[in-house]
């Protein structure tokens, strides 16, 4: 079991989701052309800002039961959610991803500062690019896994939903290393820069 | 068979699925393949057979992941063997007559700048298996199902450096058409068959419709053969399995339009079996195939993008910037080991226009060399230029271009011994174009004569090692007019003569001619425009320099290489929006102007607006009061049907409140006798550090006359309620984006009951809802609009 880090990930700019995200609705929102010019320059800024890096480590798993998952590594995790969520999978992909923080020191200047227009939308570009870091992982290990017929979950799963104490965070944070990527984690569990994620992802054979 | 006289003559046919077919054959999920069919021979062999009778001309040894980091994760160690008897095993089952190729794909990791793979270690694993199949005679390589470039590139310098056996190379692609990496097919084209494929296309990923798409965008620019491997259609999940479901007899009536598109190899992948190869065969015999229809091309390409020089089109700007001559600051930060500015400078010159980044970090005090791999491992993921790799260093020239994750150019190699003697083959190793500098014997050419005498001497060495007039760009030395007024002319001469006569592309230092003169910038716009008019194809400047890159547009135009003065006539449309505006608006009242200000989220104008409309007469209280807040009322309301979203909002509070603090000396008197429509204080709990939202809800409280006092993020309930006892606000507003935090929300009412404060609570915050606030006795605002809402109740 090796944690693999991505130094540099790129992806398509995820347009749609950041437009939903600030609450566009397609057919009944209406944007000028010069509105949709500057929201597209501050969409294109925070792409520029946004140094995408993420980390991945499979771990196989003991055993499932219906409120714990053990880890083969020893670890365990208290979380029927969690629990139902990998039923029937022999390993779990443990995934990170982060936006760096030269966006987040954008996002707080903009914000505390005199435009919080572009702020809110380098906000959601940063969130959406980060939550796609992850897709782009599962992509990837996606293709790995299929010389071995095996398959990720469609979806994954992250610590504070449910009953998946956040607290288990910490142990994802240091399972994945994510100080190599240049995260780090506070004792509240709170990821910093603000804009990381990490996640569970099941492995069906 | 004579793989590279054979493919001039007909398509050639490879093999099929394998591990596909090894599951369907009884291959378990979650073993080592490659040790599989080392325990299974007999099922490997009949997999290979199966394709050999089928006509494949290339059964591929099942070897695909027997690389060290894939067979130690098994617990394999012996990566040699492994490959050596696998590589037999395909011989044996497929006999003589029959090409056997040695199949290398990705380790799993990403190479570095990508990854934390060592660029050297990623080498060396490949050697080692390359080191296996050649002792197990493979008669050809094919890397395959590549998703990194600088992998590839690992690859494919793995096999180059140990053989020069025939090595093709196919990357993965995802249905937006580049790799996972985001390198697209004519990059990763222009790159590999630079640096020595001997075929290049695409396996794996897409169905052969897709991949119709990626042969042809590669075609025109191919030197080499090209290679289609599709899957047998778009895999479908069904029942929890992946399935292929395109037939045999559909795949393979792509065979002629691959052809004629100009696949010059083809074969299957995901779900295809012999049956496939077999009908695919069928189709295309006798079917001609379309040979590269170039032997060389002007072309550069960094990981992600590519620019092609050749054809008429516009001047590239090569941006000069990142060099540490004259720059204390970039001079400082290279000695410290830093790239901060080195990758601003790359964004800012990508931004205002640049083709190419120039790289040069010589001076004195550094490690030029591991300077230089620095800054091309941190451009390489910050832009996705082209580099030149600029410097009098051979070494350090060759250290960058074996790093490089694209095609280079370098600059420069001049008719100097050295230069021609060391770099040429260097250059020639690596496939990078370079910028041909006519220098020799330690002078200065004056005249353009002499100019071309050292071309030519150069070019003839080069094509000796394989260039072409296509791998090179001629540098036109531009010495500065101030010392000799004759020059630029000289300059002028020998870019027309490379240009219409030599027939390669050209090139100059521009800002060189501008040298001891004052106003720089119109000698170097006017000896621009009089460049391009001789031909001239890339310049090496400031693009920050608007001046520059107008006369850039503009030559361009002039010189007929801006079709229907297209990009001339969009960048100048972008450039004065204004002008527009100001007409369009022109027919409204001051006071409609300053409504649609805040409307529109016009943060520009409002002053100007205000200052018209107070100019008209309008008191400034009443232009509040009368036009200000109905319009953020009507933006409140726009945003609440969905006509407005987020951005909007937000820019209409912006301007509402810049409105405001424009007026505030003219509403000083009369806010004196106004009370605020109530205190507010407002704070995101303790352990919460997101507070965008709460900043939201204060700009809109504030703009709709409230008087907010805003404790910030991560708030202790006890000093909410210290404030709350001190200010006495009318509601105290909390936000919580996480569940766990959210718990703190109940805390601070409790504690505000404790305390007997005379207060409301208003909360919101992703993860609160309507229900929950009402549980905890406060109540629910679910974004800024409501907030001010439920404000103007709590207060009324």
């Amino acid at each position: 079991m090796q944690v693999q880090i991505f130094s540099s990930i790129h992806i398509p700019l995820p347009l749609e989701a950041i437009y939903r995200r600030l609450g566009y609705k397609s057919g009944i929102t209406k944007i000028d052309e010069r509105k949709r010019e500057e929201i597209e320059r501050h969409i294109e800024y925070a792409a520029s800002l946004v140094c995408l890096k993420g980390a991945g480590l499979r771990v196989p798993l003991e055993r499932v039961e219906p409120t714990q998952v053990f880890l083969a590594t020893g670890a365990d995790i208290r979380s029927a959610k969690l629990a139902g969520f990998l039923k029937g999978c022999r390993e779990v992909l443990f995934v990170g991803s982060t936006a760096g923080s030269a966006v987040m020191d954008a996002i707080r200047g903009d914000i505390e500062g005199d435009d919080m227009t572009r702020g809110v939308v380098i906000d959601a570009v940063a969130s959406e690019m980060t939550d796609a870091a992850l897709d782009w992982i599962m992509g990837l290990f996606n293709r790995l896994l299929a010389r071995e017929n095996a398959r990720l979950t469609r979806a994954r799963f992250s610590a504070g939903y449910g009953d998946f104490l956040l607290e288990n965070q910490k142990m994802m944070y240091d399972m994945l290393e994510l100080g190599r990527i240049g995260v780090t984690i506070n004792e509240n569990c709170i990821l910093i820069p603000e804009k990381s994620v990490t996640a569970v992802v099941g492995i069906h054979a | 068979m004579l793989l590279k006289e054979t493919i001039r003559e007909r398509i050639i046919i490879m093999d099929g699925a394998t591990g596909t077919e090894l599951q369907k054959k009884g291959m378990p999920a979650g073993v080592c393949p490659e040790i599989w069919c080392l325990d299974n021979p007999d099922i490997i062999g009949a997999v290979h057979a199966g394709y050999r009778d089928a006509g494949a001309d290339i059964v591929t040894a099942s070897t695909f992941g027997a690389n060290r980091i894939k067979l130690n994760q098994y617990g394999t160690y012996d990566v040699v063997r492994v490959n050596r008897d696998l590589a037999l095993l395909a011989r044996g089952a497929v006999g003589a007559g029959i090409l056997v190729g040695g199949d290398i794909g990705s380790t799993g990791r990403f190479v570095r700048p990508f990854g934390d793979l060592k660029f050297e270690d990623a080498i060396e694993i490949y050697k080692e298996q390359v080191r296996g199949l050649l002792e197990g005679g493979v008669d050809l390589f094919l890397i395959e199902t590549m998703m990194d470039i600088q992998e590839t590139r690992a690859a494919l310098i793995a096999v180059k450096e140990l053989t020069d056996t025939f090595t093709s190379v196919t990357m993965t692609y995802e249905a937006h058409g580049r790799t996972l990496n985001g390198t697209d097919p004519v990059t990763a084209l222009i790159t590999l068959q630079s640096l020595g494929a001997d075929a290049v296309g695409c396996n794996c990923s897409t169905g052969p419709e897709e991949m119709l798409e990626l042969i042809e965008a590669m075609k025109p620019w191919a030197t080499v053969p090209l290679v289609a491997k599709p899957n047998a259609g778009m895999p479908e999940l069904i029942d929890g399995a992946t399935i292929f479901t395109m037939g045999a007899d559909t795949f393979a009536s792509f065979g002629t339009r691959f052809a004629s598109r100009g696949a010059n190899l083809l074969g299957g992948c995901c779900g295809t079996t012999p049956e496939y190869i077999r009908k695919l065969k069928e189709a295309v015999a006798g079917v001609k195939p379309v040979q590269p229809m170039r032997a060389s091309i002007s072309a550069v390409s960094s990981a992600r993008s590519s620019v092609i020089l050749e054809g008429k089109r516009t001047l590239s700007i090569v941006g000069e910037r990142i060099n540490p001559t004259g720059k204390k600051a970039l001079q400082q930060e290279l000695r410290e080991g830093r790239m901060s500015l080195v990758r601003t400078m790359a964004k800012e010159q990508e931004h205002r226009g640049a083709s190419l980044l120039d790289v040069n970090v010589g001076m004195p005090g550094i490690d030029e060399k591991e300077t230089m791999l620095g800054a091309i491992g941190n451009l390489s993921v910050t832009s996705d230029l082209p580099l030149v790799i600029d410097s009098s260093n051979i070494d350090v020239i060759e250290a960058a271009l074996r790093l490089y994750p694209g095609r280079a150019l370098i600059n420069s190699i001049s008719g100097e011994r050295a230069r021609i003697e060391k770099l040429l083959p260097v250059a020639a190793k690596y496939g990078a174009m370079f910028i041909l500098l006519p220098l020799a014997g330690g002078d200065i050419p004056e005249t353009a004569e002499k100019r071309k005498k050292i071309i030519e001497d150069v070019f003839e060495k080069a094509a000796a090692l394989g260039f072409t007039k296509s791998d090179i760009v001629i540098d036109g030395l531009v010495m500065a007019a101030s010392s000799d007024f004759k020059a630029p002319m000289e300059t002028l001469k020998t870019i027309e003569w490379s240009s219409d006569v030599f027939k390669a592309n050209t090139i100059v230092g521009l800002s060189n001619v501008s040298f001891g003169m004052p106003e720089r910038t119109w000698l170097n716009a006017a000896f621009l425009a009089m460049a391009v008019s001789k031909g001239l194809t890339m310049a090496i400047a400031n693009p920050g320099v608007e001046e520059l890159m107008n006369a850039k547009l503009a030559g361009d135009v002039l010189a007929g290489r801006d079709r229907d003065a297209s990009r001339y006539i969009h960048h100048f449309s972008h450039v004065s929006p204004k002008v527009k505006q100001k007409e369009a608006s022109s027919h409204k009242t001051p006071q409609d102007e300053v409504s649609q200000a805040i409307l529109e989220g016009n943060r520009e104008d409002i002053e100007q607006r205000l200052s018209g409309a107070m100019d008209s007469g309008m008191d400034a209280q009443k232009i509040v009061d009368g036009i200000m807040i109905p319009a953020i009322t009507e933006v409140g309301a726009l945003f609440d049907r969905k006509e407005y979203f987020l951005p909007q909002l937000i820019a209409s509070a912006e301007t509402m409140k810049k409105g405001i603090a424009f007026l505030e000396p003219w509403l000083r008197d009369t806010t004196l006798n106004k009370k605020p429509k109530g205190r507010i204080i407002i704070a995101t709990v303790q352990g919460d550090v997101h507070d965008i939202g709460k900043n939201i809800v204060a700009l809109m409280l504030r703009n709709h006359g409230f008087e907010v006092v805003d404790l910030g993020k991560n708030v202790p309930a006890e000093t909410i309620i210290q404030e709350a006892v001190r200010l006495k606000p009318s509601v105290i507003g909390l936000s919580a984006l996480m569940t766990t935090t959210m718990a703190g929300m109940k805390e601070i009412v409790e504690l505000a009951q404790l305390k007997s404060l005379d207060c409301r609570f208003m909360v919101g915050g992703a993860v609160v809802t309507k229900a929950y606030a009402e549980s905890i006795g406060a109540h629910y605002a679910r974004d800024g609009v409501e907030a001010v809402r439920v404000a103007e109740t709590l207060t009324a």
